[in-house]
């Protein structure tokens, strides 16, 4: 017993002394809504509403949460393929949250995307090869075109594509295949960080762990960090070494894989935990089912995002929203059962 | 096994060869198109032979001849002659000389305009959006003909007579193509990979040329087969007004205004009933042929 915790105690500490490669701080991202005789913005939906973590070097940060709750808008947004509304985007000790023009263009090949949908993220026009060289015509113009296609093949390679995979297009291959076009792609630039939104959400059950299985290779191979998106709470267990909870634009638990999952502090939290199939007849815990919808973005309750949901709420929580506070080492739950 | 592996091919013929790129898949089901192919083997006649005109004969087009006036068609003027003597044949050729130039040079001008204009306020959006689209409204909300009118009276002696047609026609016809662009770039550019294109630093340019435009070129073929035929149409109708190419310069506007005159409508048909005919079979081939793009553009039809 004594050892475990030890062991615990010095794996958290190892973890913390690692170098943050992202901090995002209060990061709000809001859509226009349009509407109107002159389409004038007659509103906004919260897509991200109030978000911050940090990602460690060389971790996989698990961002979970219902679809709809903004998790791309998350992740593009710290890529900066969206604007932010507010607050702050540090990266590798750049603040990023303002670049534009070519400042911003440079900055992007230190952090790639590899996109949810195998079919809309390749271009239908492009040759596999051409897809994947072109990060590095972009970046590197003067390099021979016989060095980049050695570079490519490569990554082809790399990422088990077949080898005559170059000269043909998207439409030829599988789902799978499709996405392992897309993750040699992220690679070219050999970036530092990259984004993985739902990358085996659109993919059949019996090639996810194969893809899956390759990033995790690729992440030591590498030295990547990843930012993981999924809805799917097993996926982000198997992936990730901390673990993020959105819910409605908001961060609303963060915390390292162990401690989300045995011991979950958000109400929230706790009901998608209680959600996922236990294996183990004996462990069977009770199911806690939610009530009613997830309210609009566009038109957030007051106070906590969940309180129109939650089985714990009280009367305090339609009218103060609570931040997220560190409650235990390492572990941070925006709840007011925890001030 | 031979024969089984033949049969099998021979089964599915939807499935789209290995190694081809969309263009060739396209490409090959519009050479089995068989409407679309004969129509296009009948325009580019009817553009060889015209554009070959000076080559073909030797006859000087505009010389007035008045020992020939009004003969009906011969082994000589194999289409008869027209009031003032000239060849109909002669005059036909040269005649689709000047209506294709017209129709090619506005699609292709009208194209070109409105698909920068398009890509841009589409790609965009935003504040270039409103603007570019509200200058395309005034565009196209101009009074046509008056703008043709008065535009051809100031331009007159400037240009020749059929470029001023061109450019008042261009000028003016951009706005339809603009805002189809923009709005198949608008939906285009919801795809992923255009995030992603933007996320492996290509410039905002390249974006456009190299990402959005090839994937709404089929729609933009499609719509300028439409425009080239509306293009001939547009200059038969106006020269058959009086105000577009100068009436001595011959085209199958022109040719068919003589029959205005009711003496050769009644009894001089072999001067307007050959242009008048090549006219419709001309566009109507554009219009198989644009089906036929269209066709072959669409992945989900097969032939
Ligand atoms: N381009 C957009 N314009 C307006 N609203 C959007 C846009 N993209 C996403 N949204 C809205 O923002 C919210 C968050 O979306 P998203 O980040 O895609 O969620 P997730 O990835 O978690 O499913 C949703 O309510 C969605 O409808
Ligand atoms: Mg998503």
């Amino acid at each position: 017993m004594n050892i475990t915790i030890n062991n615990e105690n010095s794996m958290t500490a190892k973890t913390k002394s690692k170098k943050n490669l992202l901090e995002v701080k209060h990061l709000k991202t809001y859509y226009p809504v349009k509407g109107g005789f002159f389409r004038r913005t007659i509103g906004h939906v919260k897509a991200v509403d109030n978000v911050s973590f940090e990602i460690r070097k060389g971790e996989t940060f698990g961002l979970v949460g219902e679809s709809g709750c903004g998790k791309s808008t998350t992740g593009r947004t710290i890529l900066r393929l969206l604007s932010p509304t507010e607050g702050q985007i540090i990266f590798d000790g750049n603040d990023i949250t303002n670049l534009s023009g070519n400042k911003l263009r440079e900055a992007r090949k230190d952090f790639q995307m590899v996109f949810q949908d195998p079919y809309a993220s390749l271009n239908p026009m492009q040759m596999v090869g051409d897809i994947i060289g072109e990060p590095i015509k972009n970046f590197y113009p003067g390099k021979q075109k016989k060095e980049i296609k050695e570079e490519v093949m490569d990554l082809i390679f790399r990422v088990g594509l077949p080898s005559d995979a170059y000269y043909k297009y998207a439409h030829e291959f599988s789902g799978g295949q499709r996405q392992r076009i897309g993750i040699a792609r992220a690679l070219a630039l050999k970036p530092k960080l990259i984004v993985a939104d739902e990358p085996v959400s659109a993919l059949d059950v019996s090639v996810q762990s194969q893809v899956l299985n390759l990033l995790k290779e690729l992440q030591d191979e590498f030295d990547l960090t990843y930012l993981f998106i999924a809805h799917d709470l097993s996926v982000v267990k198997h992936m990730s070494d901390r673990i993020g909870v959105m819910y409605l634009g908001n961060l609303i638990e963060v915390a390292d894989k162990h401690s989300i999952y045995d011991e979950p502090l958000h109400p929230y939290t706790q009901a998608l935990i209680s959600a996922i199939p236990e294996p183990d007849p004996d462990r069977k815990k009770e199911r806690i089912v939610l009530q009613g919808d997830v309210p609009s973005p566009s038109n957030p309750p007051s106070g906590c995002p969940f309180h129109t949901r939650c089985p714990m709420a009280k009367e305090a929580c339609s009218e103060i929203k609570p931040k997220l506070k560190e409650v235990k080492p390492d572990h941070r739950v925006a709840c007011i059962l925890y001030d | 096994m031979e024969a089984l592996t033949e049969k099998n091919t021979n089964q599915t013929p939807s499935k789209p060869p290995k190694n081809m790129s969309p263009w060739a898949i396209a490409r090959r089901k519009f050479v089995r198109n068989k409407l679309a192919m004969t129509s296009s083997v009948f325009l580019l006649i009817v553009m060889i032979a015209s554009f070959l005109a000076p080559y073909i004969t030797t006859v000087d087009i505009s010389r007035v001849n008045l020992g020939q006036m009004s003969l009906p068609p011969s082994s000589e003027h194999w289409l008869g002659t027209d009031k003032s003597g000239r060849d109909v044949f002669v005059r036909l050729l040269y005649g689709g000389r000047v209506s294709l130039l017209v129709g090619l040079a506005c699609t292709f001008l009208i194209v070109v305009f409105g698909t920068i204009v398009g890509s841009i306020a589409g790609y965009f959006g935003g504040v270039v959006d409103s603007v570019l689209m509200r200058f395309t409204d005034f565009i196209l909300n101009f009074p046509f003909l008056v703008f043709v009118i008065v535009l051809n009276a100031i331009l007159f002696g400037h240009l020749s007579g059929v470029w001023v047609l061109i450019v008042v026609i261009s000028v003016l016809g951009w706005g339809g193509v603009a805002r189809l662009v923009r709005s198949k770039i608008l939906s285009e550019k919801e795809n992923e990979y255009i995030l992603a294109a933007i996320s492996i630093g290509c410039r905002p340019s390249k974006v456009i040329i190299k990402h959005l435009l090839p994937n709404v070129l089929s729609t933009i073929i499609v719509q300028a087969t439409i425009l080239f035929a509306t293009m001939i149409v547009a200059e038969s109708g106006l020269s058959y007004l009086g105000f577009g190419v100068p009436t001595e310069v011959p085209s199958w506007g022109n040719m068919l205004s003589t029959s205005r005159d009711p003496d050769v409508m009644q009894n001089m048909p072999w001067t307007w009933i050959p242009p008048a005919i090549v006219l419709t079979l001309t566009i109507l081939s554009i219009n198989f042929i644009g089906e036929g793009i269209k066709d072959a553009l669409n992945p989900k039809s097969y032939r």
